[in-house]
C-alpha cells in the first residue's frame, strides 16, 4: 500500500510539472525589449545614419597609445555607396583620398576601413618611429567598435588595443586647414632661433610648478618631469597638432582641472592652456638651463687637466643634444674652407700644461689652438672664455673661416657646461657646452 | 487494479501533453540579418571570372579581421595593386600547373581562399614573413603593395611566396619522402636560420637560409626555388657550390622533389619549371 501511495504522488507530481511547463510567463527581468539580432541591426543603422549625417564628415584625433605616441588627426567623409574620403596629418601629404568602408557585425557593430587609405599608415609593421615599436608601426587600428553617441560625438573603441576614439563633427575649415597642422609641428619642434631650454609651467591658482619639457617629433611625444626637489610629478603626454596649437593626451591635470587644448603664441613660441580660476599650463622657452650645475668648474684655473672632444666622424655628431645652430655653424666652416678641407674635431683642453685652449682639427689642414683665459660667473654658474692667442701668437687675427663658430665659445655671457645622463655608444661621460646667449650647443666626450 | 487505471490515465495525459505542448504556430521567417552583398566593382567581377568561377578560389583583398592575425600590424593592399598581383599568380602559378598537371589539377588541390595583405609582415627579430598557408585552405600573401611587374627580381620574390606556400599545400595532401630527406643534411637545421648568409647555407646543402628552419620548409624552399630559377640560373647556382657534400645534398634533394611530383601527381617537375620560366617571362613583358 505504501508503494501505491508513492506512485500516486509521483504521477500527480509529474502531471503538475507537465501542466505547468510551457508557461509563457517569463517573470525573469527583461533587460532589453528587442532580440539581440534586432538590437545589432538597430545599432548598425544607427551608426550608419550617424556617419552619413554630418555635412563635412567627421574628425578624429587618434592617439593610438598615449604612453608612447602622440595624436594623428584624420578627417573622414562617408558616402552612402560605401566609400569614404579621408585626409590625415600623418605626414606632409594632407590630400584627400577615397577608399571603402564597411559597417561589420561581429561580437558588436564596428566601423572598418576595408581598403587602403591614410589611416592604415598607422598600422604598418615595417614603418615604426622608434626601435621599441619594431614590427608594431604606430600601434594603429582601423577597425573601431561602436559604443554609442554622446553630445553629437560618436564613441568607438579600437578593436585591437581597446582604446577610446571619438569622432567629432568636422567643419569646412578642418578640411581646409589640415595642412596647417604640419606647420604647427615645426613650432612644437622649435626653430633654430628659439632658445634651447623649454619648460612646462603649471599654475593651480596659487602655486606655480616647473617641469622640464622635451619633445620627440618622431613619436609626437613629450616627456616632462618636475625639476623641484621633493616634488616628483611627471607629465608625459602624446601631442596632436591643430592649426592653432596642440592637443595633448593624457590631459595635464592642474588643480583638479584637465587641460588638453594648448594655444600657440608665435611671439615667444609658447603654448598655453587655460582653465578656470587662474588655473593654467604653459609650455615655454627659457634662455637658461632649468637646473644649473657646477660642471663649468672644470674649466676654471687651478683645476686638474680636463679634455673634452667633439668629433665629426664619430658618435658625437649624432648626439640629440647638438643644436641646429651648431650644425649650421659646422657647415659654415666647411663652406669657407678650400675644396678638400673640412673640420674634423673641436676639442677643449682645460688646464693643460700649455694652458687652456680650444683645439680645432681639420681634414687636409694643420690644426689650430685658440688659447683663452677663463673667468667664473659663480652666480650664473658659467665659465666665460676670453681670447688670448691663436697658436701662442697674440697679434694674429682669428682665421676668417673660424670666426663665426668661435664667437659662440667666446660668448661674453659665458658657457654652460653640463654632464649629461646619456652615453654615446662608448662609456665615456658626455658633456655639453652651451652658449649662454644663443641656441648653440655642442656635445663632447670627456676624454680625461 | 486501481493503480493500473490511474496509471493508464496518467500515461495518456502525459503523452498527449507532451505531443501538444510547446506548440507554436510561428514559423521561422526571413533572417533578420542583413545579407545584402556590397555592390561589385569591376575588380570584383574580374576576380569572379578569373579565380572564383574557373578555380573556385575566393580572393579577399578587403579587410576582414577573421582571416588575418590581429596581433600583427598589417593593412589591406592598395586596390590598384590587387589585379597585377593576381595576374602574376594566375599566369605563373595557376597556368603553369594547369599546363603540366592538367586543367583540373589546381581545381582539385588548391587553397580555397587567397588573402592579399598590403604591407610587410615584420617579425620582432627582424625577419619578414612573406606568406602563410593555413591548413591547405588559405594562402595569405604579404607585401602586395610593393609589386612591380617590370622588375624580375620583385616578381620572382612574390611568386616565390605562392610557389612555396603551394608546395606546402601539396605536401598537406600527399606527404613527401621525409625519411630520406631527414638523412641528407641533418645537422644544418636551426631555429635562428636568419642569422646566416644565404651563401653560407648553400655550402651546407641548403638552397636558402630559410630552408634550414625544418625539413618541411626545406622541401618547400627547394622545390619553389628550382621553379623560380631558370634552367640556366639553376645550373649556374649548382656550379657555384664549392663543397662536394653540399652539392651532393642539393642534388639528392632535387631528386626527391622530382620523384615526389612524378609519384604523387604524375607530373614532370622539369617541364613545370620550364613552363613557369616561360610564363614568368610573359608576365614581365
Amino acid at each position: 500500500m505504501k508503494m501505491k501511495q508513492l506512485y500516486k504522488y509521483l504521477f500527480a507530481a509529474i502531471l503538475i510539472l507537465q501542466l505547468t511547463a510551457c508557461n509563457n510567463n517569463t517573470d525573469a527581468e527583461q533587460l532589453f525589449n528587442e532580440t539581440p539580432t534586432a538590437r545589432l541591426n538597430q545599432q548598425k543603422s544607427e551608426l550608419n545614419d550617424a556617419l552619413l549625417s554630418s555635412q563635412y564628415g567627421w574628425k578624429a584625433v587618434y592617439f593610438t597609445d598615449n604612453t608612447v605616441l602622440g595624436g594623428y588627426t584624420h578627417l573622414f567623409r562617408f558616402a552612402e555607396d560605401g566609400t569614404v574620403q579621408m585626409a590625415s596629418d600623418f605626414d606632409a601629404d594632407t590630400k584627400t583620398y577615397k577608399s571603402e568602408y564597411a559597417i561589420q557585425v561581429g561580437s558588436t557593430v564596428s566601423l572598418t576601413f576595408t581598403t587602403k587609405n591614410r589611416i592604415h599608415l598607422l598600422s604598418d609593421s615595417d614603418n615604426y618611429p622608434i626601435p621599441a615599436l619594431r614590427a608594431k608601426g604606430y600601434l594603429g587600428d582601423f577597425q573601431f567598435l561602436y559604443y554609442g553617441q554622446e553630445n553629437g560625438e560618436i564613441i568607438f573603441r579600437t578593436n585591437r588595443n581597446n582604446r577610446e576614439l571619438r569622432f567629432v563633427k568636422a567643419t569646412a575649415e578642418d578640411w581646409l586647414n589640415l595642412d596647417q597642422n604640419l606647420v604647427m609641428e615645426q613650432n612644437v619642434i622649435g626653430g633654430e632661433e628659439r632658445p634651447l631650454f623649454r619648460l612646462l609651467e603649471t599654475n593651480d591658482g596659487t602655486t606655480v610648478h616647473k617641469f622640464d619639457f622635451s619633445f620627440t617629433a618622431a613619436t609626437r611625444f613629450a616627456n616632462s618631469n618636475s625639476i623641484e626637489s621633493g616634488y616628483s610629478v611627471s607629465y608625459n603626454m602624446g601631442v596632436g597638432y591643430t592649426p592653432t596649437g596642440i592637443i595633448v593626451s593624457p590631459a595635464v591635470e592642474v588643480g583638479g582641472q584637465k587641460l588638453s587644448d594648448f594655444t600657440y603664441n608665435d611671439a615667444d613660441g609658447s603654448f598655453t592652456a587655460t582653465g578656470t580660476g587662474g588655473v593654467s599650463a604653459v609650455i615655454k622657452y627659457t634662455t637658461k638651463p632649468l637646473v644649473l650645475t657646477d660642471d663649468y668648474k672644470f674649466l676654471l684655473p687651478g683645476q686638474p687637466l680636463a679634455w673634452f672632444g667633439f668629433f665629426v666622424d664619430d658618435y658625437t655628431i649624432d648626439s640629440p643634444a647638438n643644436s641646429p645652430l651648431f650644425y649650421a655653424e659646422l657647415e659654415k666652416v666647411n663652406a669657407a674652407l678650400p675644396a678638400g678641407q673640412s673640420i674634423a674635431s673641436i676639442q677643449i683642453y682645460a688646464n693643460h700644461s700649455i694652458g687652456t685652449f680650444i683645439y680645432y682639427t681639420f681634414v687636409g689642414r694643420n690644426p689650430l689652438q685658440h688659447h683663452v683665459t677663463v673667468q667664473e660667473d659663480a652666480v650664473g654658474k658659467k665659465a666665460i672664455l676670453k681670447h688670448k692667442s691663436w697658436n701662442g701668437n697674440t697679434t694674429v687675427a682669428t682665421p676668417a673661416f673660424l670666426a663665426s663658430i668661435d664667437k659662440y665659445f667666446m660668448d661674453p655671457e659665458g658657457l654652460y657646461v653640463k654632464a649629461e645622463s646619456f652615453r654615446l655608444f662608448y662609456s665615456d661621460p658626455v658633456y655639453t657646452f652651451t652658449s649662454a646667449s644663443s641656441p648653440f650647443r655642442m656635445t663632447t666626450w670627456k676624454l680625461q | 487494479m486501481k493503480l493500473l487505471k490511474y496509471n493508464k490515465i496518467a500515461v495518456l495525459a502525459l503523452v498527449s501533453i507532451t505531443l501538444f505542448s510547446c506548440g507554436s504556430d510561428d514559423l521561422p521567417g526571413e533572417s533578420q540579418l542583413d545579407f545584402t552583398q556590397p555592390e561589385k566593382t569591376s575588380l570584383d567581377n574580374w576576380i569572379d571570372v578569373t579565380y572564383l568561377n574557373p578555380y573556385n578560389i575566393n580572393v579577399q583583398y578587403k579587410w576582414n579581421q577573421n582571416t588575418v592575425d590581429n596581433s600583427r600590424y598589417l593593412f589591406p593592399p592598395e586596390v590598384d595593386k590587387v589585379k597585377p598581383a593576381l595576374e602574376i599568380v594566375e599566369t605563373i602559378w595557376l597556368k603553369s600547373y594547369a599546363a603540366i598537371g592538367g586543367p583540373d589539377f589546381v581545381k582539385k588541390i588548391a587553397p580555397r581562399e587567397i588573402v592579399l595583405v598590403g604591407g610587410v609582415n615584420l617579425n620582432s627579430v627582424g625577419t619578414k614573413t612573406l606568406g602563410l598557408a593555413e591548413g591547405g585552405q588559405r594562402v595569405t600573401l604579404f607585401e602586395t603593395d610593393y609589386i612591380d611587374k617590370a622588375d624580375r627580381e620583385n616578381v620572382s620574390q612574390f611568386i616565390h611566396t605562392i610557389q612555396h606556400e603551394y608546395i606546402h599545400i601539396l605536401n598537406q595532401n600527399k606527404p613527401f619522402d621525409e625519411k630520406t630527406w631527414k638523412t641528407l643534411t641533418p645537422g644544418g637545421y636551426t631555429a635562428d636560420w636568419y642569422n646566416y648568409e644565404i651563401e653560407e647555407s648553400n655550402e651546407l646543402g641548403f638552397i636558402t637560409s630559410y630552408a634550414r628552419s625544418n625539413i618541411n620548409e626545406d622541401f618547400a624552399e627547394t622545390a619553389a626555388m628550382i621553379l623560380i630559377y631558370t634552367k640556366d640560373e639553376y645550373a649556374a647556382f649548382l656550379a657555384g657550390i664549392q663543397s662536394p657534400f653540399a652539392l651532393q645534398a642539393l642534388k639528392a634533394k632535387e631528386a626527391i622533389v622530382v620523384k615526389y611530383f612524378k609519384e604523387a601527381f604524375n607530373m614532370d617537375f622539369y617541364a613545370l619549371r620550364d613552363e613557369a620560366e616561360k610564363n614568368t617571362t610573359s608576365v614581365l613583358n
